[in-house]
């Protein structure tokens, strides 16, 4: 028998199998445990209130803020330009390309941090990147722009530009006094308009 | 997982000492295989020798095959692997080039050092004039920019393209490539020489 005749005999079935069986799709996670707890213990995924406040008052194009509550709970209250992904929908296919971009910035908040990290955390695990989780939730954004409490008179100038920067913030986002008036009754933003990307960057490199 | 180095599995020193490794493997293979001889290499345009597209199409074959198991069985990811990117004008234009190079030069850029490393005087000027083009490739480059990134068309593979799944693609190149070595052999028995 000739050689090409073993190679045929080899290489067919062998096609033939990879032509009957559906396509590997899955993409491996991308982070050992070791890796993810070095982030969670750098803590690199917070963003700050103040951070925050800031990109909205200066309607920074590349910020998106993310609410992983509840619909009902958005509907009540939400930061400006936010919108809403429920935990429980995190990971529908509409979803998809909000959260895996290399444009934008996406900020998770819920109430406290639980929700909003648990979001960061699966995300990461997606090899997503961009994705970050506003430090101490709406509970704080509450307490340190919407209701900054005033320093002591005797505080460094650091302290005092710090709150009349969160009082002129939670201003103009709405705050003051009357945190619960605040972004209520706010419709809704319209969903930017996100372009599906081809797909993952590849490393640069070849023969 | 693999691939290793864009994984960090190894580190860069480690990836060029692997990358020495199998190049030194590789260019053993091909000067064992009689792949530092020109007249071997160009039988293939003549007919009289066909075993240079039977050697890079087996490898291709072999790669594919490989590569799909190895991601069936999650030992790959794919989407990691580095394609190159097409611009389809250029890729032609370096096709001729290349191919017309490899006619008149008898050997392409990787047996070309593998016989300068045995002595072959004709392989080293192929690749001094392999260093001439790459000069005036670059030094010209403002000239032939434009003609260069024209039809950018991404990263398509062949299965996208014919929009086919990647195993069925896989069948159809394996079926093409055992009818081209059976035309290849049909041609050595057509024009065959004593010596070469």
């Amino acid at each position: 028998m000739k050689p090409r005749l073993y190679l045929a005999l080899i290489i067919i079935p062998l096609g033939m199998i990879m032509a009957a069986i559906p396509q590997n799709t899955t993409h491996p996670y991308k982070l050992t445990p070791d890796e993810l707890l070095e982030h969670v213990n750098s803590g690199m995924q917070y963003f700050s209130p103040d951070e925050i406040a800031d990109m909205i008052i200066n309607k920074d194009p590349s910020l998106l803020l993310i609410d992983v509550r509840g619909e009902d709970e958005y509907e009540v209250f939400h930061l400006p330009g936010a919108i809403n992904i429920p935990m429980s929908a995190l990971l529908e296919d509409q979803w998809k390309d909000y959260l895996n971009q290399d444009i934008r910035l996406n900020v998770f908040y819920s109430n406290s941090t639980v929700n909003a990290n648990q979001a960061w955390m699966l995300t990461m695990q997606l090899g997503y990147e961009n994705n970050y989780v506003l430090q101490g939730g709406l509970n704080y954004w509450v307490e340190t722009i919407m209701n900054p409490a005033p320093p002591e008179a005797t505080s460094p100038n650091e302290e005092i530009a710090k709150y009349n920067f969160r009082k002129g913030a939670g201003m103009a986002l709405g705050g003051g006094t009357a945190v619960d008036m605040s972004a209520s009754g706010q419709p809704a933003p319209e969903l930017p308009k996100i372009a599906p990307r081809p797909k993952k960057k590849r490393v640069q490199g070849g023969c | 997982m693999a691939p290793l180095i864009v994984n960090d599995i190894i580190s860069q020193n480690t990836n060029f000492f692997l990358a020495f490794l199998i190049g030194m493997g590789f260019g053993f293979i091909l000067e064992s295989s009689g792949f530092s001889s020109s007249r071997k290499l160009v039988g293939v345009f003549y007919g009289y020798d066909t075993v240079v597209l039977k050697v890079f199409f087996t490898a291709a074959i072999t790669a594919m095959l490989g590569l799909l198991f190895l991601s069936l069985f999650n030992w790959i990811d794919l989407d990691m692997v580095y394609i190159n990117p097409t611009y389809l004008y250029s890729t032609i234009a370096g096709g001729i080039i290349m191919g017309a190079g490899f006619i008149l030069g008898g050997f392409c850029p990787g047996t070309s050092f593998c016989a300068a490393s045995i002595g072959k005087i004709d392989a080293m000027f192929f690749i001094a004039g392999m260093f001439l083009g790459v000069f005036i490739f670059a030094e010209g480059y403002p000239l032939w920019e434009g003609f260069y990134k024209a039809k950018f068309m991404g990263i398509p593979t062949l299965s996208q393209v014919l929009g086919l799944k990647d195993g069925i693609v896989v069948l159809g190149i394996i079926i093409v490539a055992l009818g081209m070595f059976w035309v290849g052999e049909w041609a050595e028995s057509c024009f065959p020489r004593e010596e070469y």
